[in-house]
Parts: structure tokens; sequence; C-alpha cells
């Protein structure tokens, strides 16, 4: 199974191995964001996809859940 | 000329300083042989020949022919010419060695005194010698002055360090297996999926540095920033205003935050204590290789590699000492005076030499690490017989001037905190100054200190508040490593050795697994670390190469055996080169798509300015074949940006944006002339530019 994202190889679901750890990230660092600014989960996905510190993986997984809309509990990456 | 005692020297220049401070008169006769020089000296109406090598004369070659085979596990010494092709000038040098060997009554190896030194030395005289390895006596010595080249000739070892020589070539032995046998395997899966050769490669060190390197970019690319809050308050005192932070420096909700900084705004404040610390700081350490290193590459960006090369220029300039060395120490008998006094000879150092002088026992301030071998980096005391090119002439200086900075008093500074209240909330600001420069005045202008000095002020003082500043910050990512930083991890997990580090960051580069001096990954670099951590997870452990080093330390001290270690790492790659093999279609796939990324990542200049989400790339026209920049959203008809480029020289992306309107930008080089196009036809830095 390939990556949705860079067509890398996928063995756990559909990201690979190194877009699967930026979507942990992006999932963990969502308490800190809630606790800090009660924001939704979308508006957090959209805040950090224009934050010039996030990493590029990361924004590559932001924009795909930004399209696909998903939401915020991500358990098959 | 026979019956002489042949010396043999590591580099040329290194010989000519022997010949020289060797002969009675000072004057070597210098000889020459199929274009090989070498030095006859006369001293106590004897004849001394001394001969250098060109580092390696001997190197390991596998004794089964053809390079498409693996695992490759037989091997033997052979001369370099034999094995690389670009090393056809060691065939007449070791001819000439072999020539004046023959002639020789005794020998003495004076190659440099550490591990390489050693295993040049042993093979040449085991092998051009004809086996004179047992007879040879061995001079030791940390500088090429006359005074100690004469005494490591009149007292020299009665025999090489074979404990030392037996470490080095097993060293040797084991990064040649698992260098051939992986890079052979990751070339070979490439080239049976794509019929291309590309040559790849890894090794016993490269590995584990790569996986440094990928962990701090997953960590950086993968990234999500957390929001906090700072609070810092402007406090007026005697008409200066004086920025004052709020205790907790991290406020992680913006409620709290705001509700702090609203219970403070327009309020007075009261300075509630006053804590003023004063401690002294000794003065720094001698410099060993790797600090020497850093501090060059923080103070001069030289990378470590362009400080090591400069160091040993030096070094065989006979200005400082033998600069491969771990040793943070430097014991009396290099004779401090004596080398303070000879560098006071220059106006420059005369004051602080002479000020150093004055005292009653010279002392330096030593480190924790030791070098057998040899001491710490330390200048000789002789002094520049011409003006030393600038880069050679700053890493000079920083060695005088830390040997200098060594020996003097410990520098008093005082450190001040200021609480003031504010509404029930305590903020502080900080003050720091000199009290005695004591070995900083040694050390400028390498060492910075800036000095805040803050206003006097008495507990209980009220002040006036006049501004709260509420501040959004995010946490950052970890930096990326630079050449310098990257050096010191690896020196942490013991990964290499001095003398290597610098030339294995440089192999990454020179196979692009890395790029840039603040060091990105490339997509082949986590590519063919994906796959060694796959089927050779020994191999990028850190853990490997940390017990084969204390393995060689205990080689060195004769309680392992050198086979033993090489049938421990034999059995290793065996194992994984097995695994490794049944699935070579599928690494070969995984490598082949990361060096068609890697090839694609190189032409992307940035992201499209005028789509904003294409990128620009660097394409040629399948029509008139000329090339030009267009964006990836061009197929997908969504942006038709494209701008021409010039034909000739060569283009490549700068990675950064113009700093005039934050365009992309393209380096193009012609006949050596670089310079930077920007492609926005409307930036500010092209007013006035137009051609007429």
């Amino acid at each position: 199974m390939k990556c949705i994202i860079c067509e890398r190889e996928s063995h756990t679901g559909k990201y690979c191995r190194l877009h699967k750890k930026a979507c942990e990230n992006i999932v963990r660092s969502y308490e800190q964001w809630r606790k800090a600014l009660e924001v939704s989960w979308k508006e957090y996905l959209s805040q950090i996809a224009n934050n010039p510190l996030t990493g590029e993986w990361t924004k590559e997984v932001v924009q795909h859940l930004l399209k696909s809309g998903e939401q915020a509990i991500v358990k098959d990456y | 000329m026979h019956n002489y005692t042949l010396v043999l020297a590591e580099k040329p220049d290194a010989a000519q300083r022997i010949a020289l401070a060797l002969d009675k008169k000072e004057k070597p006769r210098k000889l020459s042989e199929n274009g090989v020089p070498y030095y006859v000296a006369k001293r106590n109406g004897k004849e001394i020949v001394v001969v250098p090598a060109l580092g390696h004369l001997y190197t390991i070659a596998a004794e089964q022919k053809g390079r498409n085979y693996y695992p490759v596990i037989s091997f033997k010494w052979v001369p370099r010419y034999v094995a690389d092709r670009n090393a056809a000038r060691t065939r007449s040098w070791l001819q000439t060695i072999s020539t004046l060997a023959n002639k020789a009554g005794a020998f003495v190896d004076a190659c440099d005194f550490d591990v390489e030194g050693c295993v040049i030395g042993y093979c040449i005289l085991k092998y051009a010698c004809g086996a004179k390895e047992h007879e040879s006596k061995r001079m030791k010595f940390s500088t090429l002055t006359k005074q100690e080249l004469e005494k490591a000739y009149a007292e020299p070892l009665p025999q090489l360090d074979f404990g030392l020589i037996e470490a080095g070539l097993t060293r040797h032995e084991i990064d040649w297996l698992c260098g051939i046998n992986l890079s052979r395997a990751l070339t070979i899966a490439t080239r049976k999926w794509s019929r291309k050769y590309v040559t790849l490669s890894t090794g016993r060190v490269q590995g584990p540095t790569l996986k440094f390197l990928v962990a701090r970019e997953e960590a950086i690319r993968s990234f999500v920033p957390t929001p906090y809050w700072k609070i810092r308050a402007q406090v007026e005192m005697d008409g200066r205003v004086l920025e004052a932070r709020y205790v907790n420096e991290r406020i992680e909700n913006k409620k709290e935050a705001e509700i702090i900084a609203n219970s403070c705004k327009d309020k007075k404040g009261q300075i509630e204590k006053i804590a003023i610390r004063e401690f002294k700081q000794p003065p720094p350490f001698p410099f060993d290789l790797s600090t020497l290193q850093s501090e060059a590459y923080s103070l001069f960006s030289f990378t470590p590699r362009r400080t090591l090369n400069l160091a040993q220029q030096l070094y065989l300039d006979a200005l400082i000492s033998y600069p491969r060395t771990d040793s943070q120490r430097l014991p009396s008998t290099i004779n401090y005076a004596t080398i303070l006094k000879n560098l006071g000879k220059t106006e420059e150092y005369c004051k602080l030499t002479s000020e150093l002088l004055l005292k009653q026992i010279l002392k330096p301030n030593e480190g924790y690490k030791e070098d057998l071998a040899h001491p710490a980096i330390y200048p000789t005391g002789n002094l520049p017989r011409r003006v030393l090119e600038p880069s050679k002439r700053k890493v000079w200086d920083l060695v005088v001037r830390r040997f200098l900075a060594v020996f003097s008093e410990p520098a008093a500074k005082q450190n001040m905190k200021v609480y003031v209240k504010i509404n029930d909330h305590r903020f502080h600001f900080s003050g720091r100054r000199i009290l005695a420069q004591g070995w900083i005045r040694y050390y400028e202008p390498y060492v910075r200190f800036d000095e805040v000095l803050l206003p006097l002020t008495e507990k209980g003082r009220i002040v006036s508040v006049k501004k709260i500043l509420l501040e959004e910050v995010f946490k950052e990512p970890p930096p990326r490593y630079n050449p310098s930083s990257l050096l010191k991890d690896m020196e942490e997990a013991r990964i290499g050795t001095k003398a290597t580090r610098a030339d294995i960051m440089q192999t990454l580069y020179d196979r692009r697994y890395i790029e840039g001096e603040r060091i990105t990954v490339t997509s082949l670099g986590f590519e063919v670390f994906d796959v060694l951590e796959k089927h050779c997870p020994q191999v990028v452990s850190t853990a490997l190469t940390r017990e084969l080093e204390e393995k060689m330390d205990r080689i060195r001290e004769n309680k392992e055996k050198r086979e033993d270690v090489l049938t421990n790492v034999i059995g290793m790659l065996h194992q994984s080169l097995a695994a490794f093999k049944e699935e070579e279609q599928v690494v070969g796939e995984q490598l082949n798509d990361a060096l068609e990324r890697s090839k694609l990542e190189e032409r992307i200049i940035g992201t499209c300015p005028l789509c904003k989400t294409g990128k620009l790339l660097i394409n040629y026209s399948r029509k008139t074949g000329k090339r030009f920049v267009g964006c990836t959203s061009y197929f997908k008809g969504l942006c038709k940006t494209c701008f021409p480029l010039p034909q000739r020289g060569t283009v490549r992306s700068t990675g950064k944006n113009c700093p005039e309107c934050g365009w992309p930008t393209v380096e193009v080089c012609m006949k050596r002339h670089p310079w930077i196009l920007c492609f926005n036809g409307e930036c500010p830095s092209k007013a006035g530019k137009e051609r007429s």
C-alpha cells in the first residue's frame, strides 16, 4: 500500500512512517492547543497550516485532513 | 651511501622538518629518485636518510576480483596503487623506499604517533622494507620543533607500539568489511532494478551519523508548534526603561495570561528583593581537536574539515603541536615558560606573556580529557617565518590566545536579579557585569560578554510601570545540525575518531544524503537510512559502534584478540546481508524511487509565488531543449507561470527567497562567476537596472 500523500510504502495504514509520525504529533498537540486557546479541531488545523514553524510533513498531513474533513480522533493512520 | 639509518616520515613536509632538525649543520642534502624526495642528514658522523610516505601507502583489497558480488569476506593488504586507480603515484614512492631500505642498517619509524601513523609506519616496514617491523625503533613527538625531534631521535622507543598497531589494523579491516559489503549491497540492488550505475555507500560510522541526522530531520519536519504566552513589564527607574519578565516564563493558557496582564496594567511596582551573586569563572581548558573545530566554526565559520587541514599545516610548519588529539592536558615537560618567552618576541603577545611570566608558578587549567599519545594543542613558541595566509593566521592566533588564557586567573563576574511586585505578581530583570577580567583579557577577541548594568536601587522602592506587554509565542522545533554541532554529538556518542569524523560528514554530503550548512537530509538520505534500519539495524545503531570502539581499546591493551573481533563482525555481516539479498528487489525499487525524488528535489526552486500551491521547477523544453522555470500546477491546468533561464552555465536553487520581494531565487554560475537571479520582473532590487 502507498502513502496517500507521498506515495512512499505504507505498511500500517494510509500514511507512510514519516507522515504517520506527523499525524500522531498533530493529534497529540491538539490537546495543548485546546487548553491554551479553546479552539475547535478545524480552527486548530488552519492555525498550524499557516504557522511558519510547522514542519513540512505536518503541513502536508494538515492539508489532507482539511481537504478530507476528517475528525479529531484519527485512529486509522 | 650504505648502512645508514632510515627514518620514515608520514608526509614530505614532516620529512623535511625531521631532516633539518637531525642534521648537525641544519643543511640536509635533498635528493630525489623517481620524483620521490628524500633527505640525507649527518649526525655524530653517521648518515641518516629521511624518506617520506604519502599518508597510507598500503590499503585493504578483496582477494577475489570483481565488483558485482557480496558478501566480501577474504581480504589482504596491498599497495595502494593496486586497489586505487588514482593512487598511481604511490608505486614510485614504494619503489624508492624499498631501494633505500635495502642499503639501510637501522630503521626508525617517525610517523605521527597515533593510530593512523602507527599503521602507516608498520605497513611500510613490513611490506616495503622486508619485514623490518620488529627491528625498527619508534620516534615519539608531538611537535616538529628541533628540540623535540632531536630528543625523540636520541631517546626512541625500543620498538613499535604493537597494541596500537593491532587496534589500528582492526579498525581498518572492520571499516573496510562493513563499508564494502553494505555499499555493494545498496549499489547492486539499485543497479539491478534500474540497470543504471549509481554509487551508494554506507559504513560503520556513516550509518550511525546518518541516524542522528535523520532523527533530527524527522523531529523538525513533523513538528507541531504549540502556543504559550510571555508577559513583560516596562519599568521606569532613574530615567531608564527596563524590561522585567514575569517569573513564570511560559503561560500555557491565553485567558490566564490576559488576566495577569490586565491586573498589572496602570499599577505601580515595588522592588521586592535584590539578589546578587558573585562567582568566579575559571579559564577555558586547552584545545583538543573537537573543541578547536567547534570554536573555529562559531568564530570564523570554518568547517571542521577546514580547521583540521589548517591545523595540520600549522603543525607541519612547526607552529603548533600535533592537532589530532583528544587531550585537554598540558604536561609541564613542554616547558611553558620557554614557549611564553618565545611568543613574547612578537609585539602582539609581548604584554600578555610578560604578565604571565611574572607568576611564580605557571599552572594551566586542564580539562578531564586525556590522550595517551599527545598533549592538548599548544603553540610551539616558534614564530611564523613569513606572513601566514589569513585563515591559517586566525587558527594560529586562536591557539596562541587559548594557550595564554589557560594560565591566567579566573574571571570574577556578578549577576544581579531584581524582583518587582506589581499587584501581587512577580516580575524580574537581570543585570551582569565583570568584576575582574582575568583570563578574558588574554582570550580577547574570542570571548564575548555583554555587560548589562542596572541602576542602583533598594528594597521597597516604588517604581512606575510604563507598559505591560503580552506576547504570543510558539514553541520552536529543534535546531538543525550544523557541522560543528554534529561533530560534538558524534564525539559524545563515541562515533568515529577525531581524525575521521570530518571526512565522514563530507562523504554524506558527497553522496547527496545531506545538504546545506544547516544540514537537511535529502529523500535519498531518508531511504538509505530506512533500508539500512530495516535490513541491517546493527549497522546504524550507535551501540555497535561504541561496542567496537571499546573492543579496539581492549585490543590496544592486549586484553582482546583482533581475530575474535573480526569473526564477530563477519558473523553479523553474513546474517544481515543474507536478509538483505532476499529483499534485494524491493530495496532496489525503494532506492530508485528515492533517487528519482532526489533528482526532482534538486530541480525545485521553491513555492510558486503566483498560484501559491505549485512548485517552481527547472524544466527543459521538449521542442527546443532550452531550459526554463515552470510551475508544477501547469500540468493540472491551474497555473501558467514560467520564466526564462540563462542557457549557459549551471543553475541551482539557493533555497532562499529574495530579500526584497520574497520570490524564490536561483544561483547561476558562469565561468566561475556565480550570481543570484530573482525571477520577479517587478522586484524592487531591479529598479533602475533595466536595459535602455
